[in-house]
């Protein structure tokens, strides 16, 4: 009972230090506004840490969109990508001076619908597959799509789309990307809680059994692959506008489709906050070793063995170190003082 | 009339090498269960061995294929046994995360050792052909095919004619079945990806001798190795061979024989194809019902 209740408290305690290191993250960056410096605060972050901020918001947006499909439902697939694609393309369509030529806003409005009818409409066909299969024909999906994306003329064809360049706009950015983010989790957090979210757990542990208690298995399935598409296509808008270029590489980047799936599972897949971790920690890894030339593919090499330890000695993600069953985690760490201390 | 044998004949020979980045692929998929997001990676390793012996002791790049399968088959059994071993029985996604880890090893370790300048191997005959009725066939393409041929051939004469290939198989039937005869199980889950990676290895080895290189140029081949075998089903060689086949006929004739689709829509065609065999026919073109 009282080490219960230690569990408790040591989770809230970090869940409060977490959040509370997540607010001071995301107001550092007010210190780079104008009107910051005309009150001499001094300048936290600069401009090259706003991107990252971004990204890292991108990056949780797409990996819980995936974690719901292939963490809670158990649907491994590999071909979200394909959302963000759509999502961007969606949204540099609706914005370009020569094509629809709508304001921003109605673009990265429109830029969730068009993935999730997709979703809908091929995962009818492809979560009728299951374990490898999924994965394959939905990376398959994927491919097939950027490739016919390149070839439409109306679509900018090889060269892409370029929606109007917002001159001083990085905040506005980070916090349009902030927002998708938290919508995501709140979005996931409502679902995990939810008849839903059972529901899809049920489908995971084991389909028969959950078709025979009556879950409607394909509207279940396809209603979280709609769902994760809208969550990404968002995400996709608003790269879109942010990086104010999209081409087939950026938007069906296949190290985009890789980099979500390893974050979530990294992190801890089918956990609320697991995708989120892995996230801040993998981005962590990636913008700190990739970036400094020589040193970058021995870092890769490094990056390389990070995940097969991980995979061999914290399978469960990352999110075990916090009260998990790992060996490696606080909650067995304070057992085993426990145990010797008494 | 001319321009589609052409293009049949084109699309066999590329289809061959197909055939040898799959068989691999398809042997660890099919008995291990792990699909080896490093298999592009070995690919290159190949690739890069047979052109350090051609570049550095004149071995024509044909005759090296026996010692780059080796030197592969060696790394192959030693990277199962001390690394994949550890998470073999884990899920699906483990296994991906782990041979995605070793692939980022393995590829940045030949960033370093080559850095990443283009290579090719060019023996005196590369660029040559010969034609029959107005069809060129080039003579590396053609022995490409020839030594893709002899490898299927090989594998399944392993996999079926030895006892070393009825443990394989036996262990892919039932686990715990072949471990109650007697079958050491992780000696034969080494040995089946060593196998793999010999096969990995000789395809390098036939591709360093039709394309430039460079340590990055293998996931493309990863990516077509999945679409190969699924196209042919999983589990047999002779599937491996058709689906490697088909895929190189469907996308050089894909792109130059089909009205308004130029080279662009070449993977366009080829994943397309994929996902509708994959809905329509689960099991492959070739492969029987799971």
């Amino acid at each position: 009972m009282q080490a219960r209740l230690n569990g408790g408290r040591l989770r809230r305690l970090l869940l409060i230090v977490f959040g509370l290191a997540v607010v001071l993250v995301l107001l550092a960056p007010l210190t780079a506004t104008d009107q910051a410096d005309s009150l001499g605060l001094p300048q936290l972050v600069d401009r090259s840490q706003i991107r990252i901020l971004t990204t890292v918001a991108m990056f949780v947006v797409m990996a819980s969109g995936w974690n719901l499909v292939g963490g809670l439902t158990g649907y491994g697939s590999f071909g979200n990508v394909a959302f963000f694609g759509l999502g961007a393309y969606t949204c540099a369509v609706a914005v370009d001076v020569h094509r629809l030529h709508l304001p921003m806003g109605a673009g990265i409005a429109l830029a969730p619908l068009v993935p999730a009818l997709f979703a809908a409409l091929v995962g009818l066909p492809l979560l009728r597959l299951r374990g490898h299969y999924f994965a394959i024909a939905t990376l398959g999906t994927a491919v097939a799509v950027g490739e016919v994306v390149k070839n439409v003329d109306y679509l900018g064809g090889a060269t892409g789309l370029f929606p109007p360049i917002l001159h001083r706009a990085d905040l506005l950015f980070l916090y349009l990307m902030v927002g998708a983010a938290m919508l995501a989790v709140i979005v996931s957090g409502l679902i995990l809680r939810s008849r839903f979210g059972y529901g899809l757990i049920a489908i995971r542990e084991n389909e028969e059994a959950a078709s025979v208690i009556g879950v409607n298995t394909t509207a279940y399935k396809v209603g979280a692959f709609a769902v994760a598409a809208a969550l990404t296509g968002l995400a996709g808008g608003i790269f879109a506008v942010w990086n104010s270029f999209i081409n087939q590489d950026l938007g069906f980047s296949l190290d985009f489709n890789i980099q979500m799936i390893l974050m979530a599972v990294l992190g801890g897949a089918g956990t609320l906050f697991g995708p989120v971790l892995g996230v801040i920690v993998l981005e962590f890894l990636l913008q700190n070793l990739a970036g400094r030339g020589d040193v970058a593919v021995y870092a890769q090499i490094g990056l390389g063995l990070l995940l097969a330890v991980t995979v061999i000695f914290v399978p469960r993600g990352i999110v075990d170190f916090f009260g998990g069953a790992s060996r490696l985690s606080l909650a067995h760490l304070r057992r085993a003082l426990r145990e010797t201390g008494a | 009339m001319q321009l589609f044998l052409q293009q049949v004949v084109l699309g066999l020979l590329i289809g061959g090498i197909y055939v040898a980045v799959a068989l691999g692929f398809s042997l660890v998929w099919g008995i291990l269960n792990i699909v080896n997001l490093a298999h592009g990676a070995l690919v290159i390793a190949g690739a890069y061995l047979t052109w350090l012996l051609f570049a550095h002791a004149h071995v024509d790049p044909f005759l090296s294929l026996p010692i780059v399968a080796v030197a592969l088959f060696a790394f192959g059994y030693a990277l199962q046994r001390v690394l994949i071993n550890r998470v073999i029985r884990a899920p699906l996604f483990f296994t991906l995360l782990l041979t995605f880890g070793v692939n980022l090893m393995i590829v940045n370790a030949l960033l370093v050792l080559f850095k990443s300048d283009f290579r090719s191997v060019t023996p005196s005959y590369s660029g040559s052909g010969f034609g029959v009725a107005g069809v060129q066939v080039p003579y590396v393409r053609l022995a490409a095919l020839g030594v893709a041929a002899a490898l299927a051939a090989a594998v399944g004469w392993l996999l079926n004619r030895t006892r070393t290939g009825s443990a394989i198989q036996a262990v892919a039937a039932d686990r715990d079945a072949a471990r109650l005869v007697g079958v050491d199980l992780r000696h034969v889950y080494a040995l089946t990806f060593a196998v793999a990676a010999a096969c990995a290895g000789v395809a390098g080895g036939l591709i360093s001798t039709i394309q430039a290189i460079t340590p990055t140029a293998g996931e493309p081949y990863t990516l077509q190795a999945f679409v190969v075998v699924v196209l042919g089903g999983l589990g047999r060689v002779g599937a491996t061979v058709v689906g490697g086949l088909v895929f190189g006929l469907v996308e050089t004739l894909g792109q130059t024989m089909v009205p308004g689709l130029g080279a662009g829509w070449a993977n366009a065609i080829a994943f397309a194809l994929l996902v509708v065999v994959l809905v329509v026919r689960p099991q492959g073109l070739m492969g029987r019902r799971p």
